[in-house]
């Protein structure tokens, strides 16, 4: 028993490290996805071009080797490494996931009819104006389902990170198995990752409801 | 005097000319109804005059001040704060869904008191609001939200948001086009009230006898020019050219 509550906080300092990379990377991709989404939209062809080019090869390859050549890349081209591992993770997934949200926010602001910006337009308001006060809670309340998946895909991603030697929750785990026989505490970890997923789906169940009073 | 002067106004998209040179004229308190023969075109004048559209030539003058200039082939001249000349009532209401009523007409007003830092407080801007949906006969649906109204509801809404910045013009665009048949009545007679206050009009409408009823003149528009022009009585009643009469006779 005694064991069990040592393993259970040891691992709990290692999901510690786990929601480090998940909230570093929400704060940073959720904005930037917009960016993205914006510049996917442009009416600038070859800016449209580029980012919709970028945004196919973050989506085309695997997460993984996106993390493997940001740490290592610049280790086997300039022959030293220029990131730590903590910054190579934070970077990658983040640049990962802005290309993910993008999509869906292109999605989400290509949905909500022309007659909203037209009904701002004639009623004198700017298009920033009318992107923020009209559009955009439009916009989160059509992608709140597509965005919590994705949030919720980004909460088991992050068991991605060890391969570039930052430690996480299955690191963690993993360690009892080497050091001590132990290989209940990898499987003990889906604890951790479910308690988290099942605040996260409260929290988007409670948003949806909130923004039940409108239809759009 | 003219509140409103159109000279020569053109509109294409791509190859397909869709307004050939349109001219027409509106006195202050004067109510305008536009029907136009099927085919393209149908409210693109409505939009050119509220800017949703830009046409390629032409002078648009309101209060004989020209606020918009265009000659074909050069950037057109538009006057800053010309969009305020003309409020627009469109044919799907667009009311902004995560609104109340009364925030819908507020919202706009507010944003620009607080772009210009001056005109109406916010105090006034409640007033206006209430003032105009008593107009419209919706006081009791203030802090409803337009999901919760009815289609000619929502067109009222949508009529009394456009006269919150006291446009010069008011344009209709097929206000009653998306609405169930029993509820074109409500919105009609809200036109109606609103031509009994002096308001100046433009309404594209298939309504021919509300038209009728309501208007102090008509137009009609086909091939992209107008191909008549008189009161009610003389376009309905004598009409001239084939093309109206061939439309008059196709809606009875």
């Amino acid at each position: 028993m005694e064991q069990f509550i040592k393993i259970s906080l040891d691992l709990l300092a290692g999901f510690g490290e786990t929601l480090k990379i998940f909230f570093v990377t929400l704060a940073f991709s959720l904005p930037l996805g917009l960016v993205i989404a914006f510049g996917s939209m442009s009416k600038f062809k070859p800016l449209s071009a580029l980012t919709r080019a970028f945004v196919w090869v973050i989506r085309g390859t695997p997460l993984m080797l996106q993390l493997i050549a940001v740490y290592y890349g610049p280790g086997l081209i300039f022959g030293q490494i220029l990131l730590t591992s903590v910054s190579a993770v934070y970077i990658t997934f983040s640049i990962n996931y802005a290309c993910y949200f993008s999509e869906i926010y292109r999605g989400g602001i290509e949905s909500i009819s022309k007659g909203q910006y037209e009904a701002g337009q004639v009623l004198g308001m700017t298009k920033t104006e009318t992107f923020f006060k009209v559009i955009l809670l439009q916009v989160i309340k059509r992608i709140i389902a597509p965005m919590s998946n994705e949030i919720i895909t980004l909460v088991k991603d992050t068991s991605l990170a060890r391969v570039v030697t930052y430690y996480e929750l299955i690191y963690f785990a993993q360690r009892y198995i080497k050091n001590a026989g132990l290989l209940w505490p990898l499987f003990y970890t889906a604890v951790y990752y479910l308690v988290f997923t099942a605040l996260l789906t409260f929290i988007f169940g409670w948003l949806e409801k909130k923004l039940d009073y409108f239809k759009a | 005097m003219n509140i409103l002067e159109v000279k020569d106004l053109r509109k294409r998209f791509g190859d397909n000319e869709v307004l050939k040179g349109i001219d027409l004229s509106l006195k202050k308190g004067e109510v305008l109804s536009i029907i136009v023969s099927s085919g393209g075109g149908k409210t693109t004048l409505l939009r050119c005059l509220n800017f949703l559209e830009i046409a390629n030539s032409g002078m648009i003058t309101v209060n004989d001040k020209t606020v918009f200039a265009a000659d074909e082939g050069e950037k057109p001249t538009i006057a800053s704060e010309a969009q305020l000349s003309f409020g627009l009532v469109f044919q799907q209401f667009n009311l902004f869904p995560q609104y109340s009523v009364i925030e819908n007409l507020m919202l706009a007003p507010k944003l620009r008191a607080k772009r210009n830092k001056s005109g109406m407080s916010s105090a006034e801007i409640e007033e206006k609001a209430k003032n105009l949906l008593a107009t419209v006969g919706l006081s009791e649906k203030a802090n409803e939200y337009p999901c919760r109204l009815s289609g000619g509801q929502q067109q009222r809404v949508a009529i009394a948001r456009a006269l919150m910045l006291s446009p010069d013009i008011l344009c209709f665009d097929e206000p009653t086009s998306s609405l169930d048949p029993e509820l074109t009545g409500e919105v009609l007679r809200v036109i109606r009230s609103l031509k009994d206050s002096e308001r100046t009009m433009i309404i594209v409408t298939h309504e021919m006898e509300f038209a009728r009823h309501v208007s102090d003149r008509i137009i009609f528009i086909a091939d992209g020019v107008i191909e008549e022009e008189g009161t009610p009585d003389e376009v309905f009643g004598n009409p001239q050219s084939e093309k109206l009469k061939a439309f008059l006779s196709a809606g009875q």
